[in-house]
């Protein structure tokens, strides 16, 4: 796989260390989430690789090539924290200021404008706009260039629900391009529905980098419910498969330790003599593999 | 170079302070130069300032550039505001973003210094020149080159000035913070000059005028004392003085002229190493 970013012992020391020696690598056509809570260094840490921050230490490299140059910004399209316009200027005026930086041709600006449905208020200045607006043309701004990476930070912020799903579309229909996307978020939901790879920090580290469904080794576990929970439990104790069994409320929760489907439970409980009236099996949610991951 | 050019028109030709303080300056500048022609009333006395022979050639130069170099801060009000709104806006960290490097953030607001400066130069020259032809007493080659130097100080006094705006703009990123510290500068530039005067002049008594004319005063080089003496204040050439028997004597200011170089040169070098060295 073609490596698109690869960054070594990234650090940033403000008054405190802000990043602590991140290392991760970027492969072209993937999405990746950098998880993390309020104030783990995600923002600072997409600073240094967009050459706004100077780092304290460490080395990265874009397309194979250290550091940042303007080229490497030119095949980029980023967002950062906040939508960030000239607010006296209309959305088209916007826009041709980042074409002629980006050295693009102006008949770009309709195409992403149509792209986030903006192409009728072009002329509106942009502090006119509604908040869901300027995140959407921050991304119509991002894709002028027609970007090889895509850098999202907190795209979804403060938006309402329907301005999440648009840019969660939006988000969507870029990737199929085969654009790499990186979008830091501190909504897992977004991130699960969104990304393939992901990075978890915490207070400047990276805890974790890969595959989101390998974050952590969990198979899983069962929800079950029956008349007679004590009955229940001691007969999925003698089973071999679950590696926790608690009773919650109502339910039974079983982790899964040895795999097993549901049918094959259903059968084996049913041949002892008990009778479910709720069976379900399901995987921790990105959620709380985060909170487990974040909580040592 | 043109297209730094181009995302700067695009910046500012919409931006209202922009517009309103260009049209106020470029008016205000184009009226004030025909101030000889109108008598100014103190109470009994009359002032006729083109009886007083500011429309001769050669002291026209020294007179008219003089007078409208008061009105530089309105174009450094533009400057001020168009600069500081980058930071303020979150710009500056967003062109960055964009693929504008620092050093290209820089030449182009100095290409904006330099235009400004240019065009104000300009008018003062085109005006200064008919106003010259119309009511000078002598329009003999001579005597109207022999100070057109004068246009060219002009031309590095607005240059110098927008260059300390353009640093102060860029250190304080905040308009209020700028006028205060252009305020200050003006105050401490006139204390320490004050001082060094009382010091080096408190001894002194008979020629004393003689001397201090011949004397090299370190504060004549301070920032914003090197820009005054690039057009000194022409009262000496006046007709009034002349009655007076106040003697005019005055040479080209050479010394203050390679201040303002290097002060404009540190001032625009040292907007970009803020840049390069701040985190964004």
């Amino acid at each position: 796989m073609e490596k698109v970013l690869k960054v070594e012992n990234l650090t940033k020391k403000f008054k405190r260390i802000v990043v602590n020696k991140i290392s991760f690598e970027v492969e072209k056509g993937n999405v990746y989430g950098l998880l993390g809570p309020n104030g783990s260094g995600k923002s600072t840490t997409f600073g240094m690789l967009l050459s706004t921050i100077n780092p304290t230490e460490g080395k990265w490299s874009w397309f194979g090539e250290d550091n940042t140059s303007i080229s490497t910004l030119k095949k980029m399209g980023a967002i950062i924290e906040q939508p960030n316009f000239y607010p006296y200027l209309s959305a088209e005026k916007n826009l041709q200021i980042v074409a002629e930086i980006k050295e693009v041709s102006y008949n770009r600006i309709d195409e992403v404008l149509k792209i986030v449905g903006l192409l009728e208020r072009k002329k509106d200045v942009f502090r006119t706009y509604s908040l869901g607006m300027k995140q959407r043309l921050a991304i119509a701004s991002a894709m002028l260039n027609k970007p090889e990476v895509l850098i999202l930070d907190e795209p979804t912020n403060g938006l309402d629900p329907e301005g999440i799903i648009q840019i969660r579309e939006i988000i969507n229909e870029i990737a199929k391009t085969g654009t790499t996307i990186i979008v830091a978020s501190h909504l897992l939901d977004e991130i699960e529905k969104i990304c393939s790879h992901v990075i978890v920090l915490k207070q400047g580290t990276a805890l974790y980098s890969g595959l989101v469904d390998g974050m952590t080794a969990n198979k899983g576990f069962f929800e079950l419910e029956s008349d007679d929970l004590e009955k229940l439990k001691y007969n999925l104790e003698q089973m071999q498969n679950f590696s926790k069994i608690s009773i919650v409320g109502t339910k039974i929760i079983a982790n899964i330790e040895n795999d097993i489907s549901a049918t094959e439970l259903n059968k084996k409980l049913m041949e002892n003599g008990i009778f479910l009236s709720h069976l379900s099996k399901k995987k921790e949610s990105l959620e709380n593999q985060f909170l487990e991951l974040v909580k040592n | 170079m043109l297209r730094l050019l181009k995302i700067e028109w695009l910046k500012n030709f919409s931006y209202r302070p922009f517009k309103i303080f260009s049209i106020l300056y470029f008016i205000i500048l184009g009226g004030l130069l025909f101030i000889g022609l109108v008598d100014i009333q103190f109470g009994e006395f009359t002032l006729n300032l083109k009886d007083q022979g500011i429309y001769d050639f050669p002291a026209l130069w020294n007179f008219t550039t003089y007078i409208v170099a008061i009105l530089k801060i309105f174009l450094g009000c533009i400057i001020i505001f168009s600069i500081t709104q980058e930071f303020t806006n979150r710009m500056f960290k967003q062109n960055i973003i964009d693929g504008l490097s620092r050093q290209e953030f820089v030449i182009s607001k100095v290409f904006t210094i330099v235009i400004f400066s240019f065009v104000s130069t300009l008018i003062v020259m085109i005006i200064s020149f008919i106003l010259g032809f119309l009511y000078s007493k002598d329009t003999s080659f001579e005597m109207v080159f022999r100070e057109f130097y004068f246009i060219g100080n002009y031309f590095l006094k607005l240059f110098t000035f927008f260059s300390l705006l353009l640093f102060l703009s860029v250190l304080f990123r905040n308009s209020i913070f700028v006028f205060l510290s252009i305020f200050i500068l003006w105050m401490v530039e006139s204390i320490i000059g004050g001082i060094e005067y009382a010091i080096r002049f408190r001894s002194i008594d008979g020629n004393t005028i003689k001397t201090i004319k011949d004397s090299i005063l370190i504060t004549n080089y301070t920032p914003l004392n090197a820009m005054s003496k690039l057009i000194p204040l022409p009262v000496e050439r006046t007709e009034l003085a002349k009655i007076l028997g106040v003697k005019y004597e005055y040479n080209f200011p050479i010394d203050s002229v390679i201040a303002c170089i290097i002060y404009s040169a540190i001032f625009i070098f040292g907007s970009y190493y803020i840049l390069k060295k701040k985190d964004w």
